[in-house]
């Protein structure tokens, strides 16, 4: 019968079920007790028997006739299903609508076609072309397209040369001999196959409509460009006139139904012992799961369309295809790589919150034993409790001291306050935290009174180890800065670009007057003034640059020499105090 | 200011440097535009000076380049091991010649100056009392005849273009009067209205 035949294949019920699936495919449900339904009409041959439900088959073994009448569906031809919960007598029925064959067509021949193939692929072995594994049959049709040993795609090589073709279809007629359930639908087919081989002999090549390179015939598409191939029609001629050449049966009629698409393709299953609901639901779930589709990670070219062409990429467009799948793949990565750091942040937040709780806790705690020790307790028990002197210095390698917790925006709402207390925080890393707690440092200013502000902004970030300010927000708290530093710790940029933070000490006039009684002893060149100051030579040179812009002092850049091979007076320029300011004529008058 | 007070020197020639010329950033260009000022007036007296001392009226950028020049003793300082660079000379010439104490000579090149050490109005003054004192007025002289005179007078080497721009301002005062000679270019001075 039509449907059934078509989209079912035989099986041999005499072998246990798990002998006869695929490596990777398994059982999830037995029902016995069951009907089959051809299209609407009971199967007369398959009315007791049992059914199972696979990841990726349904079988169908008879009871009566095990051996001839089980026979196995391919989950990918169902589309739909419905289930029908029975009533009064009419048992419980599982209906299957079937999706069209293969290349969806419909077309008599090229469905035979593919059913040929699909025979093929299921029961011959194949022998890789790359690492030239052979292959075993008795896998999936997905798991089939892919060597087992090398992972390569079957069709990628393109093996369908007529070479290779022949022969395995010789292999096929014997085996379909051998097999007593070989429908004679098959036969019939596989004998005018010989007929249609002969007619396409002379214009046996297809050229490329694109690249005119004259292709195999049993090639869908172009093997070098990937354009899709013409379809031929000698191809279909000798099948349309097949049944002349064939024996009459009455598998035709039903054919001929299907090619004007009238009829719904589809069957049923009829419980007649229970247990539908069950079934049903792992039916579904195996329909959902789609595990004969090809895994990504395996053959990923497979992925948009396994429906038509599982096999026909190959060439450049398989590379192209491949390439930007994996751009896809790596997008999404990183996508979920970021929400991953988002929620990991959450997560830091929180932990950083019961840090702080915990830390307060213990504040609280070693403040009452401190006030109840005058009461007569010895003064040992103010002594903080190991445990908690413990849980702090855990906290602090944790980075979670709470004494030094950075200042972030949502803790904040006016901005104003913001940078204050932004301004604040930097005092504290810069002066140090008003002497107690863990700076015994004393902050980064407290032995330098010059300091870049790269390494400023470097440094303080470094502090906080999380929300880092970014250089705006920095520049924008400097002018709030004075405020809150004591000595007042302000900000000051160089003709050259250099902008340092710095204390009174170094002011412009400060620094000015310090370096004319330096000179007045002895001029120098800027790498002495840098080792008198104790700072680095380019910040030394920039200073000393603003204090030249004042007139305070002026430069002798010698070098320039009568006795070229004097090199004590080498070529450094030497600051001097300005010699030239108040000097009175004392040379030759007339 | 121990280190930095220097005192000043004799040259060979007689003439006294100022102390700032024992000064080393004295022979450096100064950056800061007020100092430079102040140095590049010491520099102007100093030439200028030296000039009168010397009776020098051309002063070239090749001067602070090459040695052995009438301007070695002030350009260059060999005690202190400093020289005044070409170019610092340069622009302290184009400095002076914008203050009107110099002006390019020959025109239309900014390599070699004519110091006004005294100005033309100066020198048509020595000029016309060159000629009263001895007692040539009203008599024709050549140019050569004032420049190199028999006897030595303040007058010897005066560039002509300098002698032409203090006789042209004679001549403005009818204290003096070009006239055209077989050999070139004659003048006579004339007691004029304003001579002792």
């Amino acid at each position: 019968m039509g449907t059934l035949k078509r989209y079912t294949k035989s099986v041999d019920g005499t072998i246990p079920a798990p002998a006869l699936l695929y490596p990777e495919e398994e059982i999830m449900a037995l029902q016995e007790g069951v009907g089959i339904y051809d299209g609407n009409q009971k199967s007369p041959q398959h009315q007791s028997g049992a059914v199972y439900a696979t990841s990726h088959r349904l079988f169908y073994i008879d009871h009566p006739h095990p051996s001839s009448r089980s026979f196995a569906l391919d989950l990918s031809h169902i589309s739909r299903t419905d289930y029908y919960a029975g009533l009064l007598r009419s048992s419980a029925k599982i209906t299957l609508y079937l999706s069209a064959l293969s290349t969806g067509t419909g077309r008599l021949g090229s469905q035979s076609n593919t059913r040929r193939a699909n025979e093929e692929d299921d029961l011959e072995t194949w022998e890789c072309e790359v690492c030239s594994y052979r292959n075993t049959s008795g896998l999936s049709h997905a798991a089939s397209q892919v060597c087992t040993l090398c992972g390569v795609p079957r069709s990628a090589t393109g093996n369908n040369t007529l070479s290779s073709a022949l022969p395995r279809q010789l292999n096929n007629i014997s085996l379909s001999s051998s097999l007593p359930s070989s429908s004679d639908h098959l036969n019939s087919m596989l004998s005018s196959e010989p007929v249609s081989r002969s007619d396409l002999g002379t214009t046996n090549e297809v050229a490329c409509p694109a690249c005119t390179f004259l292709n195999h015939p049993s090639l869908p598409n172009c093997e070098i460009c990937g354009t899709e191939l013409p379809r031929r029609p000698p191809r279909h001629a000798p099948a349309k006139s097949a049944p002349s050449s064939r024996p009459p049966s009455d598998d035709e009629d039903e054919d001929d139904y299907d090619e004007l698409d009238d009829r719904p393709r589809m069957m049923k299953i009829s419980f007649r012992k229970g247990g539908d609901k069950s079934f049903y639901a792992v039916l579904r779930r195996s329909l959902l799961g789609k595990a004969w589709e090809p895994s990504q990670v395996l053959t990923p070219p497979f992925k948009t369309d396994n429906s038509s062409s599982v096999n026909n990429r190959s060439g450049l467009n398989s590379i192209l295809h491949d390439v930007s799948t994996k751009a896809t793949t790596s997008q999404s990565n990183l996508e979920d790589a970021l929400q991953d750091l988002e929620a990991l942040i959450v997560k830091a937040r929180e932990m950083v919150r019961v840090a702080e709780d915990l830390n307060e806790r213990l504040s609280a705690t070693t403040a009452a034993a401190a006030s109840i020790a005058p009461n007569g307790q010895p003064v040992l028990d103010v002594v903080e409790p190991e445990e908690a002197t413990f849980i702090r210095s855990s906290l602090a390698q944790l980075g979670l001291q709470m004494e030094n917790a950075p200042v972030t925006q949502d803790m904040i709402k006016d901005e104003r306050k913001w940078f204050e207390e932004l301004a604040r925080e930097l005092a504290g890393v810069l002066q140090g935290h008003g002497g107690k707690g863990i700076s015994e440092d004393g902050g980064m200013m407290k032995k330098r009174g010059v300091v870049g502000m790269d390494e400023i902004w470097g440094g303080w970030n470094r502090a906080r180890g999380v929300a880092l300010i970014p250089p705006s927000t920095f520049l924008q708290i400097l002018p709030h800065l004075p405020t809150y530093t004591s000595p007042p710790i302000q900000a000051r940029t160089f003709s050259s670009g250099l902008s340092v933070l710095h204390t009174p000490l170094f002011t412009k006039a400060a620094f000015s007057s310090r370096l004319a009684s330096l000179l007045v002893i002895r001029p120098k060149t800027t790498v002495e003034v840098a080792y008198e100051e104790q700072l680095p030579i380019g910040l030394v040179q920039d200073m000393i640059l603003e204090v030249e812009e004042t007139g305070d002092i002026c430069r002798d850049e010698g070098g320039a020499g009568v006795n070229m091979l004097d090199t004590n007076q080498g070529g450094e320029t030497q600051w001097w105090p300005n010699v030239f300011n108040g000097y009175i004529w004392d040379g030759q008058v007339d | 200011m121990a280190s930095t007070s220097f005192s000043p020197y004799k040259t060979a020639s007689g003439f006294l440097l100022p102390s700032i010329h024992s000064a080393p950033p004295f022979f450096t260009q100064q950056p800061n535009l007020s100092t430079q000022i102040t140095h590049t007036a010491h520099w102007t007296r100093l030439i200028l000076s030296y000039a009168r001392h010397r009776q020098l009226f051309l002063l070239r950028v090749e001067d602070a380049e090459t040695s052995g020049s009438n301007w070695d003793e002030i350009l260059k300082n060999e005690r202190i091991n400093r020289k005044l660079l070409p170019t610092h000379l340069s622009f302290i010439l184009a400095d002076m010649v914008s203050k009107n104490l110099a002006i390019y000579e020959p025109v239309r090149q900014t390599r070699s100056v004519l110091l006004y050490w005294r100005t033309p109005e100066e020198w048509a003054e020595v000029l016309h009392g060159w000629a009263d004192s001895t007692g040539q007025l009203n008599t024709i002289l050549t140019f050569y005849d004032i420049v190199e005179p028999p006897v030595p007078s303040p007058l010897v080497g005066l560039p002509l273009t300098m002698l032409r721009k203090a006789i042209a301002i004679l001549a403005k005062t009818s204290r003096a009067q070009t006239i055209a000679v077989a050999d070139g270019e004659g003048v006579r001075f004339l007691s004029g209205n304003t001579t002792r």
